[in-house]
Formats: structure tokens, C-alpha cells, sequence
């Protein structure tokens, strides 16, 4: 059997705004509202109306044989209920309808596990927590930001017992040879890991419009027909599982819906149960699909799913970024310690990962990919106002 | 008496000392009675006639927050002047010919001229800018006419030759300044032209001065020294926006500023004390280079980028410093030092600048003894009441250094040339 597992990664950052120095010791709104406002307002018309939509139509219509799961982080649930309300109705209807998993992860999509491992706990609780009371659903899977995993992730992430499978990305940096459709044991034991097929994830989320590729155009057809090749070297009768994990926006904003991408995904799902050995299922379904023992599998050093290296290089990759982000878990620790409980909501927004893969500086393809959803002209123009802003802060907390 | 003026930057067009000292200058004469006919890089066919002194703040120039006019070029840094003298005496002697004598036709130094003004934008520019003035000053009447740098020098050049009315240089920087050495061929050139031509050249430094004999093999008795004041619109009020005590460095960031000398200096103080805060403001090719290897250092918050101010946050900016570190390898006045002493900040400044010549408070050090200046530094952030004894000198001694003493000087080099 092949699984066919969808996870989409449902997130918006709080972007800065143009903080100038004059403005430091005098303005806490750190925040550019009106561009938040701005890009949540598209995405909720070009993307999660419209997909939450042909979602749950589909949902309704398979009865159930039709899975999906979502990653979606607290920052977005926030500014849903701020700029677009619709937005989070309809995700609780999807889940109401109970036809998606809802996985876990940091609240703030943040880079915590690096520097402060005590935050990246309490922010996976925060998480976990959100969905609780959002979705009634308290989570068995996790994915770390960006899909970040190393051993000591796993470590880490045995503090919360529910967790039993964690997601990460099926690079040849970890799998060699191997593929990425068997899963594998944590080097400790304690969890599954489930790799993310980033060949397949790549064709609907960034191949899908490019003329010059040569598979273009990708039909439903098509790839349900690449989905059943990949059992043909399986003789042993051991269950696949192909994770496609894509951004959401891939769904109307990466991919307008001109390239008819929604409807690819209307049609797919009638494609691929054409195949008898094909079914849909969540993440959380291994637990009780596995037909096999896993390998073990020990990731001594960070991987991710970002840019050609797979690796944490478009978040940590120059000394702008390492300067800002070991600046800002200093300061968040003394907000801590200070229990300046009042700035912490402020404080922790400034961790999402997005603030500092902004501060970027790579060229060729990753470079155009980070221009692409950067709100500012130049990397250093991130990295000035972000330093004012983390200055400011650091003012507030030793104010009495 | 009346002056044809002729110069690239102007307030509100600002991007660095030269439309700042134009704009001092330009004021004072003006209320010494001078006319002045303005020529600036404008779009438009049209000259300024300034006759009173607040002609000069109605310029109808809309270019708020000021254009990085310079940022645009790539200059190539040609090789061929490193042998100075002696591969560079016969190019002199070659252009000497070319400009020398009257029996070259105007049409012809023209034609040479535009030569050189080609291929890249600021050279475009200035082609375009040297035909539109020409023509406009084929229209006016004047007594003598005044160039700011090497920008304004075709044009100069060929006014002169067409009205036969005196030509006053002032050289604010040269390209060995710009460039930190031999710099673009083509500038050096025109420099060179522009400064055998003049019948003065007016130098904003001592230093400058030297470096144009050595360099342009000027003819000594032509030039005449006018060091650069500072012209202090208000005092402001000193506003703090860190209560450590704030050090600023202000400029391009490029080479002849010294921006890779200031980020030493900080990470040496900061090695001694943490009651400090670095502020560096202002844009250039060294930006990125130089913001990274701070960020190297793992400074945090205590040296902060401001990233690109206009005139009136830069002057913002000077309100909340306690010291201005000028650690340029090349600087023929350096104003900006005036401008933040004006507002109550100690000047560190290069021992070679042309500021240090006529100031008495800034601590005057060699531009690459970061030992010196980090020693500095700290002495004051431990000794307050010297530090406001000495912000309290520096205020007084940049308001002392007026402009209206200084083109007396100016009005005599215009009288000298007239009654010629």
C-alpha cells in the first residue's frame, strides 16, 4: 500500500516595520500592521477560502477516505482572528468534519531549539495548547520549524509524551541512498520519523507553472500515475508513505490560480483512488499502518527543508542573522528573569523564523526565493530595524 | 560684484560637505551684497539669481531626503597612476597641451572635454549638465566665475574661454581623496585640466593644498586657503536617546571615511566597558562588509546601523552624540565634524583633515591609531564632567568659526582677480 499523506504548512509571521532609531525608548508597536493586514486579507481570498473549500468538499464527498493534515502555527490563528475571522471559522469546520490532522510544533515558528531549549519547549506547549482550544485536538505529531530536526530535537521532544512521530525533510544529506517513502526510529527509540518526499512536494509547489520544465504541464493524472511507480520497487509488501508537505500558499498565491492548480487538486484525489493500493492517510495513521520494523536512524547535525543545502544556512548563514538571533534569546531570557510579563507576548513574536531568513544574503535561485518574500529592499534593511527594535525592547526591560 | 557659481550639490540636493560649504558660502556672500548667478544640475534650462541672503533657502529643488548622487558609479580603480611622477608627468604634459594655450580653439577643448564626459551615469550627467550651462551663461552677465570641484570644472572651463571673465577652482576633495589613491583616470584628468586652467584655486585645507602641488603640479602662487565654517541654523537642544554615553561615526560608508577604523575602535572599547552605544550612519559600498563583520563580533545591541538619514536626522543624530569619531584616511575639511561639535559632540578627527587645521577641542589622531582613539573614548565615558566640559568648547569653538569671517578671504581673492 501506498500512503499518501498531505501536510500543508499554514503560517504568517508578524513582519516588522521600518523602525527607525529615533523611534527607540518612544514606540512599542513594533509591528507593520497595515502590510500584515495587507498580505493575510490576499492570502485568505487567493488561498485559504478558496482551498479550505475544495478541501472540505472533498472531505465530504470521500467520506473519510480523504486525509489531510495541517501545520498551523500561532501567529497565523492570531492574525485570523484580527484580519479575517472567515479564515479560522472555516479551518474549525475542517476540523469539526474531523478530516484533518492537526499537527504540532512552536507556537511562533521560531527558531528556538538552537538557542534556548527551555523556550522551544514552553512555545511547543503554547502550541499545543492553541490547538486544544481552538480545534479540540491535542496533537501526536510533530514537525519543528522549517522541518529542523537533529538528534537532540527528538530529545528534546520526549518531555511531551503524546508526541510519537515527528516530521522532517527526506534530504540525501540523512537518507544517502535510502529512499524517503519507509520510515525510520529515532535514534533513541522514542519516535517515528516520517520524511517529507521533497522531489514530489517540489512538483506541485514550485515546478507546477514552470513552462521550462520538461514534465510541464503536470496533470492529476500524471502525477497519480508517478504516486503508483513509486511501488514498483517494493517486493517485500512493506507499507510506503509519501509525505507531501507543502506551503499552503502554494495553493493560489505561489501558484495563481490562472496555472490551474486548484484544479489539479480537485481531480487528484479521483486519480489516485483509481489505484487500489494508493489511500490517503495522516501522519499519525503509521502508528497503526507499520508493517515493518524501522531502521534506526541518528541526525547528528540540523537538517531542514530550506534552499538547495537543506540545512539551517537561510536562517543562520551570515553574522547578521547569528548576531540578531543570539541577541534576541539573550534578551528574551531577561524578560524572563525580569518577569516583564507584559512585553513577553511582544518579546516572543520577534522570534519567528521568517524575521531572520529576511537578513538572507544568498544569490543565485535561494537568493530570488528569499527577495520573493522578503518586505524589504536590501537584507540589511531586516537586520537595522530588527536591531532597533530588539534595542527598544531591551530599554523596556531594565525600566523599573 | 557679481560671481557665476557653478556647483553640483546645493541644499536640499545634498549628499555630503561640498552643498553644505556651497550653501555657507553662497549665504554669507550674499549678505555681504555679492549677486550671485547660481548654476546647479537641475533638469530644467534655468539659472538661480540669488540677491539677498534668503535667496538661498528658496531653491525649487524637490528632492526631499537628498539623492545618493555619487552611490551610482562603479569607479574603476585605474591602475596607471601608482608610478607618480614619472608615468604620470608625460599624460600632463600631453593634456597641458591640450588646455595650455589660446590657440587651441574652444570648439576643440570642448570636443575633448565631452570626450571625457562619457559612458557611465554621473559622467553622462555631467555632460549633459556642462552643455545646459554653457548656454545659460552665454545669457548672463559677471565679473568672475566660481567652480566647486571637478563636476563643475567643464563647464568652468569653457565659460572662462568664452567670456573671458576670471575662474575661480575650489577644490573640496580630489579623486585621490574619493579614491584613496589614484582613482578614475577620466576624473583625474579633468581635475588636472580644471586646475591649470584657474587663475586661483581656492583649497579648503592646507593639506589639500600640498596634495594638489605634488599631485597636479599647481603652481603654488595660485592658491589660496579657505577653510570651511559651519553655519548653525539653530542650536538645538541636546536629546538623549540612550543613556549610555553615544558615539556616532557619520559618512559614506566607503574607503576614504574610515568606517573599517571606527567598528575597531568600538570593538576595543567595548572590550573595556559595556556603558557605551555605537551608532554608525550612512551608506556605501563598504556597507555590507562592514555590517557583517560587526554583527561578527557578537556586539548585540551596543553598535546599532541607522541606515540611510536625511539632513535633518542627521542633525538629529548629532543631538544625541556625545562624541564624533572621524577616522577618514583622506579628508580635505571634513564639515561634518563643524556640524556635530555645533551640537555638542567631542570631535575625534583625523590628525590629517582639514578640520584639524583650524580647531583647537577635537582630539586630533592619526586616522589608523584605533588604540589612541578607543583610549580616548573610554577616558571620557569614565570622566563626565570632562566630557561636558569639553561638549560645552566644541559648541563654542563651531559657532566661533564663522562663514562671514571666512569669505572675506573669498571676496578678496575675487577683488585681487577683477582689478587684474
Amino acid at each position: 500500500m501506498i500512503y499518501v499523506i498531505f501536510c500543508f504548512h499554514v503560517h504568517q509571521p508578524f513582519r516588522l516595520k521600518h523602525y527607525t532609531l529615533f523611534e527607540i525608548g518612544k514606540n512599542l508597536n513594533y509591528f507593520d500592521d497595515e502590510l500584515n493586514e495587507r498580505i493575510f486579507r490576499r492570502a485568505s481570498e487567493k488561498c485559504y477560502l478558496p482551498m479550505n473549500e475544495l478541501l472540505l468538499n472533498h472531505l465530504r464527498r470521500f467520506e473519510g477516505a480523504f486525509k489531510i493534515s495541517f501545520s498551523i502555527t500561532g501567529t497565523f490563528v492570531e492574525q485570523a482572528y484580527l484580519y479575517r475571522p472567515e479564515v479560522m471559522d472555516s479551518f474549525k469546520t475542517i476540523a469539526r468534519e474531523g478530516g484533518a490532522e492537526f499537527i504540532g510544533e512552536t507556537y511562533y515558528h521560531s527558531l528556538s531549539c538552537i538557542f534556548d531549549e527551555e523556550e522551544f519547549i514552553q512555545q511547543v506547549r503554547l502550541h499545543s495548547e492553541m490547538l486544544e482550544r481552538e480545534f479540540g485536538i491535542r496533537p501526536r505529531t510533530f514537525r519543528n520549524t522549517e522541518l529542523v530536526y537533529s538528534n537532540r530535537i527528538s530529545d528534546l521532544i520526549t518531555e511531551i509524551p503524546e508526541f510519537r512521530i515527528i516530521l522532517l525533510e527526506g534530504t540525501e544529506r540523512i537518507l544517502k541512498e535510502n529512499s524517503p517513502l519507509y520510515v525510520r526510529r529515532s535514534h533513541n527509540y522514542e519516535h517515528i520519523l516520517l520524511f517529507r518526499h521533497y522531489r514530489l512536494s517540489d512538483d506541485i509547489a514550485f515546478r507546477f507553472s514552470d513552462e521550462r520544465w520538461p514534465e510541464y504541464p503536470l496533470t492529476a493524472e500524471k502525477f497519480a500515475k508517478w504516486v503508483a511507480d513509486l511501488s514498483l520497487s517494493e517486493r517485500e509488501g512493506r507499507n510506503l508513505y509519501l509525505l507531501l508537505y507543502v506551503d499552503y500558499e502554494t495553493f493560489g498565491e505561489h501558484q495563481w490560480k490562472e496555472t490551474g492548480i486548484f484544479e489539479f487538486m480537485k481531480k487528484l484525489p479521483d486519480f489516485l483512488f483509481k489505484n487500489k493500493h494508493i489511500s490517503f492517510a495522516w501522519p499519525s495513521d503509521v502508528l497503526e499502518t507499520l508493517n515493518y520494523e524501522p531502521e534506526v536512524l541518528s541526525v547528528p547535525f540540523p537538517v531542514s527543508w530550506a534552499d538547495t543545502e537543506r540545512d539551517l544556512s537561510a536562517w543562520l548563514s551570515n553574522p547578521l542573522q547569528w548576531n540578531a538571533m543570539k541577541t534576541y534569546f539573550e534578551i528574551l531570557k531577561k524578560v524572563k528573569e525580569k518577569r516583564k510579563m507584559e512585553l513577553m507576548e511582544t518579546a516572543r513574536k520577534l522570534s519567528s523564523s521568517d524575521l531572520y531568513y529576511y537578513m538572507c544574503i544568498k544569490y543565485f535561485a535561494d537568493g530570488d526565493v528569499h527577495k520573493y518574500f522578503s518586505p524589504y529592499e536590501r537584507p540589511e534593511d531586516a537586520y537595522i530595524y530588527f536591531m532597533h527594535v530588539l534595542t527598544d525592547l531591551e530599554k523596556r526591560i531594565e525600566e523599573e | 560684484m557679481k560671481v557665476l557659481m557653478l556647483t553640483w550639490e546645493f541644499p536640499p540636493k545634498i549628499t555630503g560637505g561640498l552643498g553644505l560649504a556651497c550653501y555657507g558660502i553662497v549665504k554669507a556672500l550674499l549678505k555681504k551684497g555679492i549677486e550671485i548667478d547660481l548654476l546647479l544640475p537641475v533638469k530644467e534650462e534655468v539659472y538661480f539669481p540669488l540677491r539677498k541672503e534668503e535667496d538661498a533657502d528658496l531653491l525649487p529643488i524637490a528632492s526631499p531626503g537628498g539623492e545618493m548622487v555619487h552611490e551610482g558609479i562603479k569607479r574603476k580603480v585605474i591602475k596607471w597612476l601608482e608610478e607618480v611622477p614619472s608615468a604620470y608627468k608625460n599624460r600632463r604634459l600631453e593634456l597641458k597641451e591640450r588646455i595650455g594655450s589660446e590657440r587651441i580653439s574652444i570648439d576643440k577643448m570642448l570636443n575633448d572635454l565631452l570626450q571625457i564626459l562619457h559612458d557611465g551615469m554621473l559622467f553622462d550627467d555631467v555632460r549633459e549638465w556642462t552643455i545646459d550651462a554653457i548656454e545659460i551663461a552665454k545669457h548672463l552677465e559677471f565679473d568672475i566665475i566660481h567652480a566647486h570641484d571637478w563636476l563643475a570644472y567643464p563647464a568652468g572651463m569653457i565659460i572662462k574661454r568664452l567670456s573671458q571673465k576670471p575662474l575661480v577652482t575650489h577644490v573640496h576633495a580630489t579623486e585621490f581623496d574619493r579614491a584613496g589613491g589614484p582613482g578614475e583616470r577620466r576624473i583625474h584628468d579633468i581635475e588636472y585640466m580644471g586646475l591649470q586652467l584657474a587663475d586661483r584655486i581656492v583649497c579648503v585645507s592646507h593639506h589639500t593644498a600640498r596634495e594638489i602641488t605634488e599631485k597636479y603640479l599647481v603652481d603654488p602662487s595660485k592658491i589660496r586657503v579657505v577653510h570651511n565654517a559651519f553655519l548653525i541654523e539653530r542650536i538645538k537642544e541636546k536629546r538623549r536617546l540612550f543613556k549610555e554615553p553615544t558615539v556616532v561615526f557619520v559618512g559614506r560608508i566607503t574607503l576614504q571615511k574610515g568606517p573599517d577604523y571606527f567598528i575597531e575602535i568600538a570593538r576595543k572599547v567595548l572590550e573595556k566597558t559595556k556603558n557605551v552605544r555605537f551608532v554608525m550612519a550612512g551608506r556605501g559600498d563598504m556597507e555590507r562588509m562592514v555590517m557583517e563583520r560587526v554583527a561578527s563580533w557578537g556586539l548585540g545591541t551596543k553598535f546599532l546601523f541607522s541606515g540611510f538619514l536625511s539632513r535633518e536626522e542627521v542633525a538629529k543624530l548629532f543631538s544625541t552624540a556625545d562624541i564624533f569619531v572621524m577616522p577618514s584616511v583622506s579628508e580635505p575639511f571634513g564639515i561634518a565634524a563643524l556640524e556635530a561639535m555645533s551640537m555638542g559632540a567631542i570631535a575625534i578627527v583625523a590628525k590629517n583633515s582639514g578640520v584639524a587645521e583650524i580647531t583647537k577641542y577635537p582630539y586630533k589622531v592619526d586616522f589608523w591609531d584605533i588604540d589612541k582613539m578607543a583610549e580616548i573614548i573610554i577616558d571620557l565615558i569614565n570622566n563626565p564632567e570632562k566630557m561636558e566640559e569639553l561638549s560645552k568648547k566644541s559648541m563654542e569653538e563651531a559657532s566661533s568659526l564663522k562663514w562671514e569671517n571666512q569669505v572675506e578671504k573669498l571676496i578678496s581673492v575675487y577683488s585681487e582677480l577683477i582689478s587684474r
